[in-house]
């Protein structure tokens, strides 16, 4: 029976109520462990398609008549458009439409940051469609530029009211406080470089508008267009069976989409917007930029007794404001915290969804504090974690909670930490340090896929989500087996097209397979269930291998449906995790090397520990990158763009990457959905960067306060570490000689 | 318009193209090989690594009319033991840089059969991966029968 | 656009000379370069080695690996972009190639382009150069050309024969360009003395795939004489006689990181040596 109920839904750490219909879903989760299929280790699906390059990526697509599109960008970080003549771009060869403010959704007339779309042509060529963009004439009205946060936020210049929060008493418990540490955090606008970039191509086909694009959100993509365009939902496709990476920052439509549907409209043929790599590094989104100014006040018994944060998000000219206080109010069972968060609205590119928005910034300044406030205690890292477990989420029960178990295991590598010291010299510093990982991944409703059975035995998963390199759609398979009792190889699945299925989650926020995942078992179990059901009418004992149950259909088939149901109510969905790292620092010239990680997360039950310990390795390595070498520069003067291209902005290769010991806790979460599986997609990338600053410490007694730890950074913190050092060394000699 | 000669994965192409495109623009658009990704267009990312003789090289800085020498794709390799050895390893995601990783790899194992893991980071430093699936990538090499 | 493939020195008449193209064609695409003209040079330029003497159309890659060299440079070679760039980058093309300042990357224009700015020392120039950086902050990227300054190489071009570090001025009011090299002047071959011993040395922030943050070259000479040669501080190649000449550096605000790198750098290469 259907019933409609609301519920809460989470996507990247920002809660929607949203009305669903459920069926009840009587499944119970499978047993824990590794089962036939469910839990072993399985390549990708699609692993041959992509490997080979015969996998057709949004950028590999070419429609018969197929017009290339460019944009024109402002150069001033704000500006408005006094006058555009487009005449001399339509002069040129090749040209067939062009636009301007206002004439696609995204393109402005007031640019807030140098980038900023403005005017689109449509041409033969990409090199024509360029070159019509710089014939463009444009006058401009400049307008003032603001580009220091604190600035924005002492003028009031907010992309939305902050965010403030407090529980117990800060104040008074700092006074009370045995120990306080105060400092500020700094981290850098990351940018995502997906190498696939934003791009989209648009057809119209009759009243029906086809758009092929990179994304990671197909139904999002659908919603929105439909919606700008004044459309019905139904006469927008989406299309995206392989896409080149996201990270976040494609979970929606973008100017290009739009460009390109309206200039398809004009032309009449195909239109494809693709985003150059330097457009990609100006105009596709970032990690924003943090200035985190942190207290922290503990007992000498160990006890964290008051958090105290003020967090300005670098936003940009638009953009939401993420939870980098998140971890400082979740992480840590503290009766006393305060945080404010502020986004400065800034004339710079704005901010989009990154790997676990704000929390992977707010996880390297607070878990940096916990560590200097251990050091300050003289009491060991992970005991001060552990004596600050928290059992509940402020209240709130968790669905499934295993911190403990990941500290646990985590005690070996963390033992290791005595035998890697002894391995410093005069110039190589040796330490370790670890980071703890809180964040979201419950995923939610709705998602629905359709299980499909044929004669041969053969199932198709029919689907219309999408794989965004996760390996997703080989974890459907193997649910889908699981639940079917057949081989692995015996399972297809489909996905990547709107009108070839049902609404599908976003493949961000860790959500897709917690989302996704229990919808295939339910339309498995329900096929399954029918399958059963012929079976018993056939007289057939129950364990009958599928295929001769099924062997009778012919061109019948059988169908079976499932619909993800509700999170549990009144309880926290979360994942956690732990990293430790070994580091080897160079005290003269202030490289880092980053030697040993272990990373150990509990996201519920592991359906392909093969594709999961990538998703760890893939996090790490990006975190690594922005840990140590990456950085998007800004001129000072005109708010442009320095490090657009990949020299420039430097991300790590293959010889950057330390030894990985990746362990999983793997337990169900019992009151998840019929899988009990978390989302595995972020946590990884959460806690590398504090893990490494905390190596650091234990390696040379240098604090380091910025991301990226540049050789400039640490060389700053390594001379204030023998700064601090020579102080305290004065002042034992000073005292009175007393004992 | 400069017409001119190509001999890719064994098989010969007459082109016509301007003097100032590059090699992997005429693959994927004249001769619809696709395998071959342009991911930042300025040799910068290794996306587009063909080989020419057998040695690799970015196709989006090399000016197809100065191509002398046999062009190998990730087509002409969709057969080399590497590509099921990527699979088992599970050394692709997103797979937008695989195709290059494979060219790149092919050509390390042509010349060193048996690289050791400090050869394979060396030879394939020039591959970039946003996803991180390196420790994967250099397994598959590791591993690779042939 | 056309493009010459001339077979002798002698043909050569104006264009933009292109051998493996990994600094001209990502130059003419973004407009920094504009040529009605491309000389596909690779016919012209000699390659390999012979007589302790390298083409200058010899690949890094072939250097890479060449035991016949001194270590400073095989290091430098090794060490420096990626393997495919290696593949396709010649010895000459290297030395010639331009900075890798984001402002003159961008097209700003700045006093290498003609203007009367240094983005740079006014902006952000947190990678730039700690010496000679009074009129443009710029540094030299090239890891092979520290390596020859320091080994004490010389220069073959179509017109004259020069020290490696003659290839190099600094710009100036009248005259902006780095190099030295004539209009029609093309890199031949570089001669190399015999050294007792050299070294690189390079400091980067990713490990492989980086332009120096400073590079140091150091070599011994027959005579006793030690040179040492700097990538990545000022806009050429520098010469420095000691880790003392390292205290008259003039760094930026933000490129002040670059002193004490270079110091350690410079006494480790020192130390290799003896």
């Amino acid at each position: 029976m259907a019933r409609l109920i609301r519920t809460e839904k989470e996507v990247e750490g920002r809660f929607e109520e949203v009305w669903i219909v459920v069926e009840e879903d009587p499944l119970e989760q499978w047993p824990e462990g590794p089962l036939a299929v469910v839990g072993r280790p399985a390549p990708r699906q699609d692993g041959h398609q992509r490997v080979r390059g015969e996998a057709r990526y949004t950028a590999d697509i070419r429609l018969p008549g197929m017009l290339h599109a460019a944009v024109l960008r402002s150069t001033y970080a704000h500006a408005k458009v006094q006058r555009i003549d487009l005449a001399p771009a339509l002069a040129l060869p090749g040209v067939r439409a062009a636009i301007g403010p206002g004439e696609a959704h995204g393109l402005v007339e007031e640019a807030g940051f140098a980038g900023a779309p403005v005017a689109a042509v449509a041409a033969d060529t990409f090199a024509q469609a360029r070159a019509a963009i710089e014939a463009i004439e444009m006058e401009w009205e400049e307008l003032e530029v603001v580009l220091d946060p604190d600035a924005a936020v002492r003028r009031e210049l907010l992309t939305a009211e902050p965010r403030s929060y407090e529980r117990g008493d800060v104040e008074r418990a700092l006074a009370e406080a045995d120990v306080v540490v105060e400092a500020t955090y700094r981290t850098q606008t990351v940018l995502h470089n997906s190498l696939e970039t934003h791009q989209a191509i648009c057809e119209w086909q009759g009243d029906m508008l086809h758009v092929y694009i990179s994304t990671q959100y197909i139904w999002g993509v659908r919603q929105a267009v439909a919606e700008t365009l004044g459309l019905p939902e139904d006469k927008v496709r989406v299309v995206c069976e392989f896409m080149g990476g996201g990270f976040g920052s494609k979970n929606g439509p973008d100017e290009y989409t739009y460009v390109a549907a309206e200039l398809a409209k004009r032309t009449g043929r195909p239109v494809r917007c693709a985003l150059t790599r330097r457009e990609e590094n100006t105009s596709a989104g970032n990690r924003n930029a943090t200035i985190q100014r942190l207290r922290g006040g503990a007992r000498s018994d160990g006890t964290i007794v008051a958090l105290d944060g003020e967090f300005t998000n670098s936003v940009g000219w638009s953009g939401w404001n993420a939870s980098t206080e998140g971890p400082m109010r979740m992480l840590y069972d503290c009766e006393n915290v305060r945080t404010v968060t502020y986004g400065a609205q800034l004339n710079t590119p704005p901010m989009k969804a990154f790997r676990a928005p704000g929390f992977v910034e707010g996880t390297f300044g607070l878990e940096c504090l916990v560590d200097e406030l251990a050091a300050r205690l003289d009491v060991d890292p992970l005991e001060l974690r552990r004596r600050n477990y928290a059992s509940s989420n402020e209240g709130t029960p968790y669905s499934s909670k295993n911190l403990e178990e990941c500290y646990r295991r985590a005690e070996p590598h963390w033992e290791r930490r005595h035998e890697v010291r002894t391995r410093s010299d005069a110039v190589w510093k040796r330490g370790v340090g670890m980071a703890s990982q809180i964040w979201y991944g419950g995923g939610g409703p709705p998602s629905y896929a359709w299980v499909r059975l044929g004669s041969d035995g053969r199932a198709t998963v029919i689907t219309a989500m999408q794989d965004i390199g996760t390996g997703t759609r080989t974890a459907m398979a193997q649910i889908a087996a699981e639940e079917l009792g057949v081989p692995l190889g015996q399972v297809d699945v489909v996905l990547g097209d709107s009108a070839r299925g049902a609404y599908a989650s976003i493949s961000a926020g860790s959500s897709t397979l917690p989302s996704m995942g229990p919808a295939v078992r339910a339309a498995a179990a329900d096929a399954r269930e029918q399958v059963e059901d012929i079976a018993e009418q056939r007289g057939m004992p129950k364990d009958t291998p599928l295929e001769e149950i099924v062997a009778v259909l012919e061109e019948s088939q059988i169908l079976g449906k499932g619909a993800r149901g509700p999170n549990p109510a009144g309880m926290s969905v979360l994942t956690f995790g732990v990293h430790v790292v070994e580091v080897a620092v160079d005290v003269e010239t202030g490289e880092v090397q980053v030697e040993r990680v272990a990373a150990i997360h509990d996201v519920g039950r592991i359906i392909n520990p093969l594709g999961a310990s990538s998703q760890v390795e893939g996090g790490i390595i990006q975190g690594i990158g922005h840990t140590l070498s990456e950085e998007r520069l800004l001129d000072p003067e005109t708010g442009g763009v320095l490090t657009s291209s990949l020299d420039a902005y430097r991300m790590p290769t293959i010889a950057d990457v330390p030894e990985i010991v990746c362990e999983f806790v793997d337990r169900p979460d019992e009151h998840l959905t019929n899988l009990g599986s978390k989302g595995l997609g972020e946590p990884p990338i959460v806690p590398i960067a504090a893990a490494i600053a905390n190596a650091i410490r234990d390696a040379t007694g240098a604090d380091v306060h910025q991301l990226p730890i540049s050789r400039e950074e640490m060389l700053r913190a390594l001379r204030e570490a023998d700064e601090r050092a020579r102080v305290s060394e004065k002042e034992k000699r000073g005292a009175p000689a007393a004992v | 318009m400069s017409e001119f000669h190509l001999t890719v994965n064994g098989g010969e192409h007459a082109v016509d193209a301007p003097v100032g495109t590059s090699l992997a623009h005429v693959l994927r658009e004249d001769l619809g090989l696709t395998g071959t990704k342009i991911a930042c267009n300025e040799g910068h990312c290794g996306a587009c690594t063909v080989q020419i003789d057998g040695v690799p090289r970015l196709s989006c800085i090399t000016l197809a009319h100065t191509v002398d020498g046999e062009v190998t794709t990730i087509e002409g390799l969709r057969e080399h033991p590497l590509v099921e050895s990527f699979v088992r390893a599970d050394a692709v995601q997103c797979g937008y840089c695989t195709p290059g990783q494979v060219v790149s790899a092919a050509a390390l194992v042509a010349a060193t059969p048996q690289p050791t893991r400090e050869e394979i980071r060396h030879a394939m430093a020039g591959n970039i991966c946003r996803c991180g699936t390196y420790p994967k990538i250099e397994e598959a090499i590791l591993s690779w029968q042939g | 656009m056309e493009l010459l493939r001339p077979s002798s020195v002698e043909e050569l008449d104006g264009g933009i000379l292109l051998h493996g193209g990994t600094e001209v064609v990502p130059l003419l695409r973004e407009g920094l370069l504009t040529a009605d003209r491309l000389v596909d040079i690779r016919e012209v330029v000699p390659r390999g080695i012979h007589d302790g003497t390298i083409g200058a159309g010899t690949t890094l890659a072939e250097l890479e690996v060449e035991p016949a060299i001194p270590d400073a440079l095989r290091e430098a070679c090794r060490l420096a972009a990626s393997p495919q760039l290696r593949n396709m980058s010649s010895l000459g093309g290297n030395l010639l190639q331009a900075t890798r300042c984001w402002y003159w990357r961008l097209g700003y224009r700045c006093r290498l382009q003609g203007g009367d700015r240094c983005h740079a020392r006014e902006g952000e120039h947190r990678e730039h150069a700690i010496f000679a950086n009074g009129f443009c902050a710029s540094a030299h990227p090239s890891d092979v050309a520290a390596a020859l300054v320091a080994l004490g190489g010389r220069l073959r071009t179509n017109r004259r024969e020069l020290a490696v570090e003659e290839l190099y001025r600094l710009p100036d009011e009248a005259d902006r360009s780095t190099t030295t090299l004539e209009s029609g002047e093309l890199l031949l071959e570089v001669e190399l003395p015999a050294v007792e011993a050299s070294t690189y040395l390079k400091a980067t922030d990713r490990k492989r795939w980086s332009f120096p943050q400073v590079g140091v070259a150091a070599a011994r000479h027959a005579d006793g004489s030690t040179r040492i040669a700097l990538a990545g501080v000022a806009p050429i190649p520098w010469r420095i006689e000691s880790v003392e000449d390292l205290d008259a550096a003039t760094p930026l605000p933000r490129t002040e990181w670059k002193v004490p790198l270079a110091r350690a750098l410079v006494r480790r290469a020192l130390a290799a040596l003896a």
